[in-house]
């Protein structure tokens, strides 16, 4: 008789005979999917359970060493836990994408269990195992100390808060989403199970470029359960892209691939396991080519070409004044190279999609940054019309750029069509490393000047992105990368090229900050180079040449009324000089919304139904919170409550396109539209008395845009976007050159939901110490060679104390409720000051990120 | 902020076994047959002999100089109670009573017990130093550099160091997964979760 294997979970006596994983136990056998899969290495905790009281990682534990084992997961809490929970992590706003958030409350109830009254050390600990990418971990341990303080009896619930009676812009607004995040019942694609659901996988390259001689997938297709082997044969059209069609579905026989990401046969199977057996039995013949590894091997004479065209993927060139006259005739000068790395967005859920066949097309579940852009990549793979293709998001967990190309989604639609049946594509960590687009690596040589009091005069720059082996988002990118290099100030001379070359690197893309990362890295310690010659403070200097309404910006766009730049450098005026020799402070502007002269457009639609309003506005909500913000704006327009306004999500079939989650457009852009479509239907309302029965059946629809010029557009003072947000950052460092401190000043307009906004700070702020500090993406020959765990990123026991700020204006822009949104510019400005911090502290330029010969980059000590 | 219970903790880094089996007869200096653990508490209990003493003796008590030499002068400096000489012949802690002020480890004349903190749970419970072959030979439960652990190991906090597992606790998360992988069960959790304590075997 075969073995078997008996343990408690969630009071359950459960028995089985299989030795695996107690992760794929709990999801797969007993569908308790509040135990997430982020990794499947024990590196994320996004699995954390309860066993014998001790917070594990499921993915480790198995079911063979779990026998007699007691087990609890997010399901399994009391009652009183769960509102507990609930309660606190939705006040603290603890809560943004969810992945993961089962993990943190049981890793905190296992400490509540065994300390009542933790101290914000011991939470610190307690999730050392658990990472978070989107909140900076602030709010969660906030949320554990309420939880614990409320199982104590210390702290009350109180309902109307969830309930949200009193929900407009800027009110503490519980988010929509925290009950099912919390307690692990909201759905990711990954969570999907649906009837006769079959699951498919790519083989992928060996290489990162070899001629793909021949694929052998004969023993493949024997093993019983694999329904198909499919290859770019199979493919109606074997190109995708977000913005460029240059990237193979998969890569065909005879041909080049261009990364270790690349597709070159997808295998559907009836279980995960005969998957993982089919894959193996494929068999790939390559002929191994040397790879182009680098920006100066991409441009060499003689250099392979990764893509037909050449290995030039964009360029951007961005002028105006004369840089040259006024770099020459300016009183100080300072020229620097600077080079930041590759950076992996490391959301904690992995890619994953569910298709199936669906009308007369085929539906996909997808967990991405915007339906729309998926469901046109993927009718242009099959040739269809857009409408054929239904795309609907579940929850999102974390994007921060890094799923805005489609990944999963694709491939997951040709496998439903080809073995008509619901089909789900999740990818594993490794291969979620391998193949999404990072943020671009930047090479880039920075000239700024000054005149003897240190305003600015004129700028010159030229910048090198690898984008690897995908364009995906380079020209936008590359192109905010120029625009942005200039800096939220206001001299009127600048020549900015750019440049973004193909390697046989993992692709780049969008990622939060879009460019502007990198360029104001440099940009921001060149000024304080600048500084530094002319005798004044850094602090000080930015304020001589900050922009202020009504002023000129480098690009010539007039600063409106909300402009407050200088409100964000006097917020932290005295934290940076308090701590001289210590402290570094940068500045950073982000634009709002596409701009450029493109179509940028929101759009929502209403429908008043069963006494309630219904929300359709396809705008993807990454964990970032937009769907509550969206919430808020019809609250806000028409005094109803959170409960009389239900968000329907992002799907394509029923919710007008209203644009990528990307740009940090959606509060603004589509919050405008849904502003507009709110006001429409709180007119009938007042007609109506106040009755929203009466108006049942009606729809109300918006669409807002408001133009804006291309880039090198003919006329005196080009409008390049709607709106750009500002920010100050200070990084203040302890005498053993660790951060201690960062404050964050930012004007983001006007504020819609105070605790969201602090956690998107504290959440970006963190992401750019990481990039300062500790997160790197190395590459050997084209390999990544990162784990999730060892991308560098910080954990609840390094991270700083951040003061989130934020300033408000009375001055307003007319756009949703004057709201600018925050999304990315939290992660720019910071790596900029830890930079400067270091400078300020031993006098050492550090020109790479992330840095070297900090407190974080020496060689901890091993424990013997 | 005042209030400190990060909780300290001692861990014994070998799990014993490794008590001369063979010929111990005609090269025990002091006389006495160390046939396992019973003849090692006997050892102890008869002829007084400290560890020291044993670790000074010409011929070695153990077959593996790295080992634990169960002699237990551990057990008598620790005023909790908190330590044993297990079946196995070798020092265990029991983490509950142990509270961490390192007279134990002081006690140890072979340097076995690390004193760390309650988070780092996983430990390699051996720090031999010979080669694995040699290892191998000298007893079942000790590390033979396979470096099993080291691929495992998600934030690449493992490494190998005069042959036997090293964890940077800088890096480790104590997420089980060497330990779970280790295939002599080398490396152990004194929570005893992903490991089974040797005291509930």
């Amino acid at each position: 008789m075969k073995e078997t294997y008996t343990f408690t979970v969630n009071g359950v006596e459960r028995t089985t005979d299989q030795d695996k994983p107690l992760l794929r136990y709990l999801r797969d056998d007993l569908h308790l999917h509040s135990v997430k899969d982020g990794c499947s290495e024990g590196a994320c905790g996004t699995c954390t359970i309860i066993v014998d009281g001790r917070a594990v990682k499921s993915c480790v534990l198995t079911t063979k060493r779990a026998v007699g084992k007691n087990i609890i997961t997010t399901e399994g809490l009391s009652d009183e836990e769960k509102e507990a929970f609930v309660y606190a992590f939705g006040s603290k706003g603890s809560v943004q994408c969810g992945f993961c958030i089962p993990g943190m409350v049981m890793a905190g109830k296992a400490l509540i269990d065994r300390v009542p009254d933790p101290t914000e050390e011991e939470i610190k600990v307690a999730l050392k195992g658990n990472i978070c990418r989107c909140t900076g971990y602030k709010k969660i341990i906030e949320g554990i100390q309420l939880t614990a303080a409320i199982l104590r009896g210390d702290a009350q619930i109180e309902t109307n808060l969830e309930k949200g009676d009193v929900y407009g812009v800027g009110q503490h607004a519980f988010r929509l989403d925290v009950r099912e995040k919390v307690l692990g019942y909201g759905e990711y694609p990954d969570d999907v199970e649906m009837d006769g659901m079959v699951y498919a996988s790519a083989v992928r390259s060996k290489y990162p470029r070899a001629r793909i001689l021949d694929i052998h997938t004969e023993k493949a297709e024997a093993l019983p359960g694999v329904l198909a082997v499919l290859t770019a044969d199979d493919v109606p059209n074997n190109k995708v892209g977000h913005l460029q069609q240059d990237w193979d579905v998969m890569i065909a026989k005879g041909s080049i691939t261009r990364c270790v990401g690349d597709a070159i046969c997808l295998v559907v199977a009836e279980t995960r396991e005969i998957l993982e057996k089919a894959k193996k039995l494929v068999k790939i013949d390559y002929e191994e080519l040397k790879p182009v590894t680098s920006i100066a091997e991409a441009m060499a004479e003689d250099a392979p070409k990764v893509h037909s065209k050449g290995n030039l993927c964009q360029s951007r060139h961005v002028t105006r004044g004369d840089a040259k006259k006024a770099l020459a005739e300016s009183k100080y000068v300072v020229t620097q190279t600077y080079r930041t790395p590759f950076t992996e967005h490391a959301f904690l859920e992995p890619e994953s999609a569910v298709a199936f066949p669906y009308k007369d097309g085929v539906k996909v579940l997808s967990s991405d940054q915007g339906v729309y852009d998926t469901r046109k990549e993927i009718s242009i793979m099959l040739g269809w019309d857009p409408e054929r293709v239904v795309v609907e998001n579940k929850l999102v967990g974390g994007g921060f750029g890094g799923k805005e190309d489609v990944s999963t989604q694709h491939i997951a639609a040709l496998a439903a069509l080809k073995v008509n049946r619901p089909v789900k594509v999740t990818f594993s960590r490794q291969e979620s490393i391998n193949f999404h687009p990072k943020r671009h690596a930047m090479e880039g040589t920075f000239t700024l000047g000054c005149d003897e009091n240190g305003v600015f005069t004129g700028l010159d720059c030229e910048i090198y992105f690898d984008t690897g082996a995908y364009a995906s988002l380079c020209g936008p990118v590359l192109e905010r990368a120029c625009t942005h290099s200039v800096g939220p100030y206001c001299y009127q001379n600048t020549d900015i090229r750019g440049f973004g070359y193909y390697t046989n690197n993992p692709p780049a893309g969008a990622f939060r900050g879009f460019g502007v990362c990198q360029s104001e890295f440099a940009l921001e310690s060149n000024i304080n180079l600048l500084a530094e010659k002319v005798g004044i403070s850094p602090w000080e200097i930015r304020y001589r040449n900050a922009i202020e309404p009504g002023k000129v910006l480098p690009n010539g766009q007039i600063a409106d009324c909300s402009t407050a730049l200088k409100e964000t450098l006097l917020a932290v005026k005295d934290a940076y000089e308090s701590n001289p020799g210590r402290a570094g402070i940068a500045c950073a502007m982000k634009n709002a919304g596409v701009g450029v002269g493109l179509p940028d457009k929101g759009r929502a639609k209403l429908i008043v139904h069963d006494g309630k309003i219904e929300l359709y506005s396809a705008a993807s909500d990454i964990g970032q919170g937009c769907a509550t913000v969206f919430v808020q704006m019809v609250a806000e327009t028409t005094g109803l409550g959170k409960e009389m306004i239900i968000n329907k999500g992002a799907n394509s079939e029923v919710a007008p396109d209203s644009g990528t989650t990307s740009g940090s457009r959606q509060t603004l852009i589509t919050g405008e539209a849904v502003r507009m479509a709110s006001a429409d239907l709180n007119e009938d309302l007042k007609e109506a008395g106040g009755d929203l029965s009466k108006l049942e059946g009606k729809e109300y629809f918006a669409e807002f845009f408001d133009p804006t010029d291309k880039l090198g557009a003919d006329v005196p003072n080009p409008k390049s976007h709607v709106a750009y947000g500002f920010a100050t950052h200070v990084v203040i460092l302890d005498d053993d050159g660790r951060v201690k401190e960062v404050y964050a000043a930012h004007d983001s307009g006007k504020v819609v939901n105070p605790i969201s906004i602090q956690g998107q700070i504290e959440g970006g702020v963190l992401m750019g110490l990481g990039y300062a500090l500790t997160e790197d993406f190395p590459l050997k020959e084209g390999v990544p060679q990162a784990k999730y765990g060892t991308l560098g990123l910080m954990r609840s026991t390094q991270i700083p104390d951040i003061h989130a700020i934020y300033v408000e204006k009375e001055e307003l822009l007319p756009f949703a409720y004057g709201a600018k949104g925050i999304g990315e510019i939290a992660t720019i400005p910071t790596a900029p000051a830890a930079q400067g911090a270091y400078y300020a502290m031993d006098h050492v330029l550090r020109t790479k990120l992330p840095m070297e010969d900090t407190y974080y980059s020496k060689k901890q000590k091993a424990v013997k | 902020m005042a209030r400190v219970r990060k909780k300290k903790v001692a861990v014994v880094q070998c799990l014993g076994g490794c008590a001369r089996q063979t010929s111990a007869q005609s090269t025990d200096a002091a006389g006495t047959a160390a046939d396992g653990k019973q003849e090692k508490e006997k050892n102890h209990s008869q002829s007084g002999m400290s560890c020291q003493q044993m670790s000074e003796t010409e011929a070695a008590v153990t077959s593996c100089e790295w080992g634990c030499l169960g002699g237990g002068s551990c057990v008598e400096v620790c005023r909790l109670g908190a330590i044993h000489i297990n079946d196995r012949g070798a020092a265990e802690v029991d983490p509950e009573k142990c509270a961490g002020c390192g007279l134990c480890a002081k006690a140890c004349p072979r340097g076995l017990i690390r004193i760390t903190t309650e988070e780092y749970n996983i430990y390699p419970a051996c720090v031999s130093e010979d080669a694995g072959a040699q290892t191998r030979k000298n007893c079942d439960a000790g590390c033979i550099a396979c470096g099993i652990c080291v691929r495992n190991c998600p934030m690449g906090a493992i490494s190998i160091e005069n042959n036997h597992a090293v964890i940077d606790e800088e890096k480790c998360i104590a997420c089980g997964m060497c330990a779970v992988k280790c295939p002599r069960g080398v490396i152990r959790d004194y929570n005893g979760i992903f490991t089974v304590r040797e005291a509930k075997v």
